[in-house]
């Protein structure tokens, strides 16, 4: 999946089942089906790679050592050297710093962004919504990649553009579902009582509202979290990363995968194996929460 | 008193000056035949006549510029007449127009039907094309060049002196010219001092003496292809109008061209009946693309991306040496690099054989802290080379009370420079100094290319990519020079006045002697102030499938496959 | 059903018009001055100025707009900066490529996810049912870079049965130019296998657990029957919905695709242009992709509504 863009199909998930599973059964559930527990296994794995890989890694990530490159995994190293001899095992262990930092800043921005556009135009409705979502749909005519890669063009390779502009994208996908959701939740009693009593709109929308459309919105931001990681990973091979100097998967296939074809594949199968599994985890993770949605 | 002498004897009275000043050098050993011959075409003597004064005055043979590996030699003889190459080049950034060209697939788009004046080889020697040949005054302040006789365009108007003149004055035009070209010809050659006296000659009153001249209009300028004098050079890409052996059949903007054997050439008829070329966005797929038999020549690849080709025996690998390098500048007149002690310690500090072996698996010269390259003739081979020496440096940081600074190194992201970054950062920290690295993308770091606007020409500490250039003339002047007219690209800025008085008896000097003698005392100065560390000179490197003989290419992007063949 | 049509097609309109306006827009915020990108950092300001004038880029924003605007509509697009050719040339030969793969990836992935997705629901949560989804899930989170990398070592160089670049020689027969396809478009069909078979498979799950269903089983109905008239039909709507969101990543978005086959489609395109800084190009081109993947979700709305009537009902207020 990933760079793909899915814009008119948010996933679908009825929306006001709390009544009749309250929301610890619903958690006990998540935990244990099989593919969350996987899922968070192996997420949680780089996650804790990301946060302690430094100290982890056998060796400094950095450490060039010119004339034992591109050796072959062995004992000293596991996964072999890359092109300027460093440790290919330390480097995929600290490369997923780089991606588990924007990737989630990314999706994270753009959820929050997003379900806001989504609650106050589907709540308004009207002009408002309207125009927003004629403009949304304009935006989501382009694919991703190239929107983020014009970004990058534009305003230099930095990490804050990369956040920004993956954030920016997303808020609008997950605009349009968290605004579909809320369009049915207007209609429903408990709003319309809110309305009688003449509470503000905000109140209305973040307090009544926002808590009974967070089943999408959670489901979205796990999906997206693992399209921002393949479009980061993308953007690192198409040479378009945030900054050469620091461990990152994507780049580390980009510099090495000419290499291949001369029989050196370690260099490009680990970190390759480190961002599919990474986005497997996430998609376990995001298919049980949105089966536990379902139910 | 033989038979030989006495031929020998003639070529000398039938010699100017300055050839019988080469001659003199050869005889005495001071030059090799190598740098005979590549001088010798440059003042203009005949390929035979050099030959012959070669054989005849003696002299060791001694090693060839270019040289294969991979496939090894192949017996040539066996080529099949006909045929069609297929050739991979990178993907041209601008048109196809001679004034707008700077780049390398441009240059080869130039280089299918156009032909130069002469042709500069992997030797750097000048073979005649246009011209037959060309001589100076006596001082080496006019040129005068015989045009070929009977030569015409693809659209059958014949090519004269005037087309000769009129594309000159069309490079050099300051209001509109070619950007690319000025930067070898501003300040040597100006706009209306180019006469035509007949059909077959051209005269050139350069703005100065240069030694070098024939070599700044031949096929190392690549934009300077002689094209129809009533030809709008922005018309051009739409017939590739020129006198080569191959003439355009049909050209894609983005995707590729085809060439067909131009059977009214005035030369040797092209072999191949065709040629056709794809555009390559990247380097990885034309790598695959031989290695999965679609293309039978690669104009050129890196050691980086090709390092599956290097190991290949079923690729041939062509390279040239050339004087294509890197410059790590450090600011002189900025803290921590204003004490050349300093400079020197990180010069120091470089391990350049581990860079050699590392980066460029052999495929490179050293550098040794100035523009002279070995490939150069005129480069003193005898200053002492510096090699890596940490307690020499250490003591040197220490001297200069500088131990432990720390410094921010701007650069940008493309070919192995980020990888000589990170080198030099280890290096750097080997001797107690912190490098911090800023590497942004290529416009980021040119900037507007001024000072003041432009990272490159700004930042304390740097790495700037400089592409071949056939003599080191413009390295010196321009990144170099103290002279902020002619220094434009000093960022280091190096200001010495001795050097720039070197520099200037260089460009002035005439016979190879003097400018070694010159060379040598811009070498040592350079060493010991290093405002800028030449780690390496890289080599040129095109492949070709082991059944394909007589490719040719340029280390400035052109590609001659006039005499390519498939063996069977 | 004329005035859903003709309120699809208003919408479709309003959008393209802010996708152009957007697009001009937002082009314009990629840096360095065109003049001087063109004549490179070392021309003479002078010239730079003058260019700049020819060119018109020294105008006012809103003038350049809307004289690319009117340009458009008299099929006008503009010439290319860096090549000086008309922008339609370029954009004509980059979409004939892009056209040529996507058809082909999807006529080789749409029947066979279906099948796939079909074959999953119909065997639910049973051993064949995870070997699809799971399989499928797991081949199209590997990146494009690293999928396409392996089919071009196997079959490329080491079995040696396919050309590892997508283009075909020049006058090549369709036979001979679907082969060159056959790597790039595998490369897709892993990619969007796992991600159509799926939506295959919930809309298919739908229709079996749907109340039509169980009538026509409980009608007594032959299962192939039920499976054909009901099940196949209802599940594959949202296949054509996600079917059609593909359409703009397919034509616009192949830049890695494009970048390992050597393959000049519009994705290549749009990149080339934005580092040149071709704005004429890079506008235009961006534009067809946006306004190709607006008609695609037209043309799917329509078959959607033709399909299912109670969607044209809803949809047509």
């Amino acid at each position: 999946m990933t760079t793909i863009e899915d814009p008119a199909a948010p996933i679908q998930i009825p929306v006001r089942d709390e009544a009749t599973i309250a929301r610890g059964e619903r958690l006990r559930l998540l935990v244990r089906s099989p593919g969350f527990i996987l899922g968070a296994i192996l997420v949680g794995f780089w996650v804790v790679c990301a946060l302690f890989g430094a100290m982890i890694a056998p060796q400094d990530p950095q450490a060039d050592d010119i004339l034992n490159k591109l050796v072959a995994p062995s004992g000293d190293h596991l996964f072999g050297t890359d092109r300027l001899g460093r440790d290919v095992f330390s480097r995929v262990l600290v490369g997923a710093r780089e991606i588990l930092i924007t990737a989630p800043l990314a999706t994270l921005l753009g959820t929050v962004i997003g379900t806001a556009i989504g609650l106050v135009t589907g709540y308004y409705r009207g002009l408002v919504d309207d125009i927003t979502m004629r403009i949304v749909d304009a935006m989501l005519a382009v694919p991703v990649i190239i929107i983020a890669f014009l970004a990058i063009v534009a305003r230099g390779a930095s990490r804050l553009t990369i956040i920004l502009v993956i954030g920016f994208v997303f808020s609008m996908i997950i605009a349009k579902t968290v605004r579909a959701a809320v369009l049915s939740e207007r209609e429903l009693d408990y709003v319309q009582a809110a309305r009688l009593r003449n509470e503000r709109s905000p109140y209305i929308m973040f307090a009544e509202i926002l808590p009974n459309v967070m089943g999408p919105v959670v489901v979205e931001f796990t999906v997206r979290l693992g399209y921002a990681i393949f479009t980061i990973a993308t953007l690192a091979f198409l040479g378009f990363g945030a900054d050469p100097s620091i461990p990152d998967w994507g780049r580390d296939i980009e510099q090495h995968y000419a290499f291949i074809n001369g029989g050196i594949w370690w260099a490009v199968l680990f970190p390759s194996l480190a961002i599919a599994t990474l986005i497997v985890g996430i998609n376990l993770i995001a298919d049980a929460i949105a089966q536990t949605f379902e139910r | 008193m033989d038979e030989k002498q006495r031929r020998v004897d003639e070529v000398r009275r039938e010699s100017t000056e300055l050839e019988n000043h080469l001659i003199d050098e050869y005889v005495n050993r001071k030059i090799s035949r190598k740098e005979l011959m590549r001088r010798g075409t440059a003042v203009g003597m005949s390929i035979p006549v050099l030959s012959f004064i070669a054989a005849a005055c003696g002299g060791d043979d001694d090693d060839d510029g270019a040289s294969q590996t991979g496939g090894g030699e192949t017996t040539a003889g066996a080529v099949q007449p006909g045929g069609t190459v297929r050739v991979a080049l990178i993907q041209p950034t601008t048109e196809p127009n001679p004034l707008l060209v700077q780049d390398e697939g441009g240059a080869g788009m130039l280089g299918a039907t156009g032909e130069y004046l002469s042709f500069s080889d992997e030797n750097l020697e000048l073979q005649p094309r246009l011209a037959e040949s060309w001589e100076p005054n006596d001082d080496g302040s006019v040129w005068t060049f015989k045009i070929r006789s009977g030569v015409t365009f693809h659209n059958g108007a014949p090519m004269t002196s005037e087309d000769v003149v009129a594309t000159f004055e069309k490079l050099i035009n300051p209001d509109g010219g070619s950007a690319n070209a000025q930067s070898a010809l501003g300040g040597v050659l100006s706009a209306g001092n180019m006469e035509a006296p007949d059909e077959t000659t051209v005269v050139f009153n350069l703005d100065a003496p240069n030694g070098n001249f024939p070599t700044l209009v031949s096929s190392a300028n690549y934009n300077a292809i002689i094209i129809p004098a009533d030809l709008d050079p922005a018309d051009w890409g739409q017939t590739f109008e020129g006198t080569g052996p191959f003439k355009l059949q049909s050209f894609t903007p983005q995707q590729g061209a085809t060439f067909v054997r131009n059977d009214a050439y005035w030369g040797d008829k092209a072999n191949p009946d065709t040629v056709d070329v794809k555009f390559y966005a990247e380097e990885a797929p034309m790598i695959v693309a031989l290695q999965g038999d679609e293309v039978d020549f690669v104009e050129h690849f890196s050691v980086a991306g090709g390092k599956a080709l290097l190991d290949n025996p079923d690729v041939q690998v062509i390279a040239i040496q050339t004087a294509t390098h890197r410059q790590l500048h450090m600011r002189t007149d900025k803290e921590p690099f204003t004490d050349a002690r300093v400079r020197q310690a990180i010069a120091l500090a470089i391990d350049r054989n581990a860079l050699v072996d590392g980066l460029w698996e052999g495929l490179a010269d050293i550098g040794n802290d100035s523009p002279f390259a070995p490939v150069y003739p005129s480069t003193d081979t005898s200053v002492p080379q510096r090699e890596q020496d940490i307690e020499q440096a250490k003591q040197l940081l220490a001297d200069a009370g500088a131990e432990g600074f720390t410094v921010q190194l701007d650069t940008w992201d493309g070919f192995e420079i980020p990888d000589l970054a990170q080198l030099v950062k280890s290096a750097a920290a080997e001797i107690g100094v912190t490098i911090n690295l800023n590497i942004t993308d290529a416009g980021t770091y040119y900037g507007d290319g001024v000072y003041g606007k432009s990272p490159w020409l700004d930042s304390v500490m740097g790495i700037t990519d400089y592409g071949h250039r056939p003599v080191p003339n413009v390295y010196l002047t321009a990144a170099l020079a103290g002279d902020p007219k002619l220094g434009v690209w000093n960022s280091a800025h190096f200001k010495n006045d001795d050097y720039d008085e070197l520099v200037r008896q260089y460009v002035a000097a005439l016979d190879v002697e003097t400018q070694k003698g010159v060379a040598k005392q811009i070498q040592e100065l350079l060493l010991e102030e290093t405002p800028i560390i030449f780690p390496y000179f890289y080599n040129f490197l095109s492949a070709a499938k082991p059944n394909l003989q007589g490719a040719v290419s340029a280390a400035t992007g052109q590609f001659d496959l006039s005499k390519a063949g498939f063996t069977a | 059903m004329g005035r859903f049509l003709l309120k699809r097609l208003g919408l479709a309109a309003i959008t393209l018009f802010l996708l152009s306006v957007i697009v001009f827009f937002g082009t314009q915020v990629l840096p360095g001055n065109v003049g001087r990108r063109i004549l490179g950092p070392f021309a003479d300001q002078a010239a730079v100025d003058n260019l700049n004038e020819r060119l018109g880029t020294d105008r006012g924003l809103l003038t350049q707009y809307w004289d690319w605007l009117t340009g458009l509509f008299t099929g006008d697009f503009g010439t290319s900066l860096a090549q000086n050719v008309p922008v339609t040339e370029l954009i004509g030969n980059a979409l004939v490529n892009s056209l040529k793969l996507a058809a082909f990836a999807f006529v080789l992935v749409v029947p066979l996810a279906i099948v796939g997705g079909v074959v999953a629901a119909l065997k639910r949560d049973r051993l064949t049912d995870r070997v699809i989804t799971i399989g499928g899930l797991s081949l199209s989170v590997v990146p494009e870079f690293v999928s396409g990398i392996i089919l071009i070592l196997v079959f490329g160089l080491w079995l040696d049965v396919l050309p590892v670049s997508a283009r075909a020689p020049t006058g090549a027969s369709i036979l001979t130019q679907l082969e060159y396809l056959l790597l790039p478009a595998l490369t897709l069909v892993i990619l969007l296998f796992g991600y159509i078979a799926r939506i295959t498979r919930a809309g298919t799950i739908e229709s079996l657990d749907a109340d039509y269903t169980r009538t026509a089983v409980l009608k007594g109905l032959p299962r192939r029957t039920v499976l054909k008239r009901h099940v196949l039909r209802n599940s594959l709507l949202p296949t054509i919905a996600v079917v059609a969101t593909q359409t703009g990543y397919l034509i616009g978005g192949l830049v890695v695709v494009e970048t390992l086959f050597n393959y000049p489609g519009m994705g290549r395109l749009i990149v080339t242009a934005a580092t040149q800084k071709d704005m004429p190009l890079l506008e235009a081109a961006v534009l067809v992709v946006g306004t190709i993947f607006l008609i695609a979700m037209l043309f799917a709305d329509l078959l959607y509504s033709l399909l299912n009537p109670r969607i044209r009902y809803s949809g047509a207020e």
